[in-house]
């Protein structure tokens, strides 16, 4: 239990410290932020917005240690100032339009590609020099160092405008109306099937090598032989054994990948026109938008830190020594 | 330097991949005597498809896409190589203080680093970037190796820490030597194929993440990198009016540069750790066997 209370702890630090940099940068700039701010949107925003902006950012007269906690509260409070460029809405408003399919394509996409990558290591590892393992361990070497971009662009010209099987922007068609119903659905299945297979395709690959090396240093373990050795059955020894034990590096790397799975994501919504996140920063960055720009920061952030908790979770399950302490 | 390249020789996947990154290197050195145009000047007229007279065709603005392409050859490079150097130094400082000297110096670099890991990367990144304003590609390569080195003082730690406990070191300690000749001397050389891979890795994700900065419009507009060329096409929507080759050049770039340095660094890492081998190494030691069984055979047979 203690495991689990330090983790939150740490997670806090770290959220800490996003809230930080965030408000550090745009006191490091030369002039007055919320000034330059303005000046970047023209005239779209009425004088009211610029003072609740101030306020957000603490940009008040106050010693900087109060300016800061000024801004905490409202970091707290779920206060991310107005968006520059869509300016009625604020930052909030705008980001949690898009979070929600920024998650599906980064979960699904993560999970799929964690899932296909490991079984496919276990069994190259299993099968260490056969065939399989030597076409498929170089190719997913190569397919590794392929940014998500270069790939995108790829099967989006290739499915989407060449063959013209797959649509090529939006999250589902613009003709449906949203709700539970089996044609909404289906059209967001249809749309999601590029971005997603592309993020999967750019992340297999790494699951796959780590897998693999993990389980190729199980397999020459002691307690490995000994399953062989009191007779049990080839898939037992490699699931229970072996893939049990290699399992463990292997989520710390799943971890590590979260972060740019999510840039990648960001990537390929852009690529794609897809609605999430990355496409609502990408008109945020053209418009010089900084409170979203900041915004996403610590939605990114706390994103990944959830998804890191629950990974700790998982290792408690897996690695029982953690769960005495 | 000679004996280097002979160790990389032995390996097929190191070797391929030292062809690419020379060619690479070859290609940027000699900009100035490969192209005849000014990568930033309007010398065509807009999107003509690949000709005799530009070999990778024109972009929207009408500039040549083969000379951005060689020109932004050296952009990436030195991008990639002085933010992998800034990477690796910050990342091995960390690493090997925090493995050696142990104990609360440990226990806080390692928290630091830590944060740094799960704090996400490129939203990071955008936000800096975002507020330097127009970055150029030296800023770039500046704050993507402060904000890199988590992973690289990762690995260095975990590997100093095993090496902390091996004889040769707690001999060097107990004869007296200085800690600075320990780690210098003792520990340096141990680590140096983990720096190497530190410093490769670095610089292939710089390389991407570069782009994709650039391609998401947070660069110099005027510089000329494989990144700007991307985002000039997606604003320009090459694609969708079927101009593939203002896409196609920075794409191949990116991509055979990247498996390029990742073959290096993979066909190294293999040289270094026989386990990893795959078939080639092993069925070559088979063969081996085999013919040594087979001329033992026979030489028996001759005896008897």
């Amino acid at each position: 239990m203690s495991f689990i209370i330090r983790r939150i702890m740490f997670y806090l630090v770290a959220f800490l410290v996003a809230a930080t940099i965030n408000f550090l940068l745009p006191r490091l700039m030369p002039g007055n932020p919320i000034d330059i701010m303005f000046a970047n949107a023209g005239n779209s925003l009425p004088p009211e917005a610029k003072k609740a902006l101030a306020e957000t950012f603490g940009f008040v007269e106050r010693p900087l240690i109060e300016e800061y906690f000024i801004y905490l509260k409202s970091v707290f409070s779920w206060d991310f100032g107005v968006s520059i460029k869509k300016y009625p809405l604020t930052v909030m408003d705008v980001l949690m339009q898009a979070l929600p399919w920024t998650l599906f394509l980064a979960g699904t996409s993560v999970i799929l590609a964690f899932c296909i990558g490991s079984l496919l290591g276990i069994y190259a590892a299993w099968k260490r020099g056969g065939s399989f393992d030597s076409v498929i361990s170089p190719s997913a070497l190569a397919v590794q160092s392929v940014p998500a971009l270069v790939i995108g662009i790829t099967t989006l010209y290739i499915f989407g405008l060449v063959l013209e099987v797959l649509p090529t922007s939006y999250a589902y068609d613009p003709s449906i109306d949203p709700g539970f119903t089996w044609e909404y659905l289906s059209s967001v299945f249809y749309h999601a099937l590029m971005p997603i297979g592309t993020l999967a395709f750019v992340s297999i690959g790494g699951y796959l090598i780590t897998m693999r090396n993990n389980m190729i240093g199980q397999l020459g373990e002691e307690h490995v032989v000994m399953g062989h050795a009191k007779g049990l059955s080839d898939k037992r020894v490699r699931y229970n054994y072996a893939a049990r034990n290699a399992l463990l590096p292997s989520m710390t790397a799943f971890a590590l990948s979260l972060g740019s799975v999510m840039g990648g994501s960001l990537i390929i919504e852009i690529v794609f026109n897809y609605p999430g996140l990355g496409n609502i920063l990408f008109q945020g960055i053209i418009a010089r938008d900084y409170p979203l720009i900041q915004g996403q920061l610590i939605i990114m952030t706390l994103a990944m830190l959830t998804a890191n908790l629950l990974i700790d979770f998982i290792y408690i399950f897996l690695d029982p020594r953690l769960r005495k302490a | 330097m000679l004996k280097f390249f002979s160790i990389v020789m032995r390996n097929k996947k190191a070797t391929a991949g030292m062809l690419i990154v020379l060619a690479y290197i070859a290609l940027a050195l000699a900009a100035p005597l490969i192209t005849s145009h000014d990568p930033a000047k309007r010398v065509a007229r807009p999107h003509q498809a690949p000709s005799v007279e530009h070999v990778m065709g024109s972009t929207r603005m009408g500039r040549d896409v083969y000379t951005q392409f060689v020109w932004g050859t050296r952009t990436s490079l030195m991008v990639g190589f002085s933010a992998g150097l800034i990477v690796t130094v910050i990342g091995t400082l960390i690493g090997v203080t925090a493995g050696y000297f142990g104990g609360v110096i440990d226990e806080s670099l390692n928290f630091i680093t830590n944060i740094a890991l799960v704090i996400p990367q490129l939203p990071l990144l955008l936000v800096l970037a975002a507020f330097i304003g127009k970055s150029d590609p030296f800023m770039i390569a500046l704050i993507i190796g402060l904000t890199s080195w988590a992973w690289g003082a990762r690995v260095t730690r975990a590997q100093t820490l095993t090496l902390r406990r091996r004889e040769f070191v707690e001999a060097s300690e107990q004869i007296g030597e200085p800690s600075w000749r320990i780690i210098c001397i003792e520990l340096m050389p141990n680590l140096l194929s983990i720096i190497g891979f530190n410093f490769i890795g670095s610089v292939v994700y710089t390389i991407i993440t570069q782009a994709t900065l650039e391609f998401l419009g947070l660069g110099d507009p005027l510089a000329v990198s494989w990144g700007n060329m991307l985002y000039n096409a997606q604003t320009s929507s090459a694609i969708t009016v079927g101009a593939w080759w203002e896409m196609f050049a920075p794409c191949f770039a990116i991509v055979t540069i990247g498996i390029g340095l990742s073959l290096l660094n993979f066909g190294v890492d293999e040289i270094s750790n026989p386990r990893l081998r795959t078939l080639g190494a092993i069925n070559k030691a088979v063969k081996a066997q085999k013919k040594f069984d087979r001329s033992y055979k026979s030489a028996k047979g001759a005896a008897s």
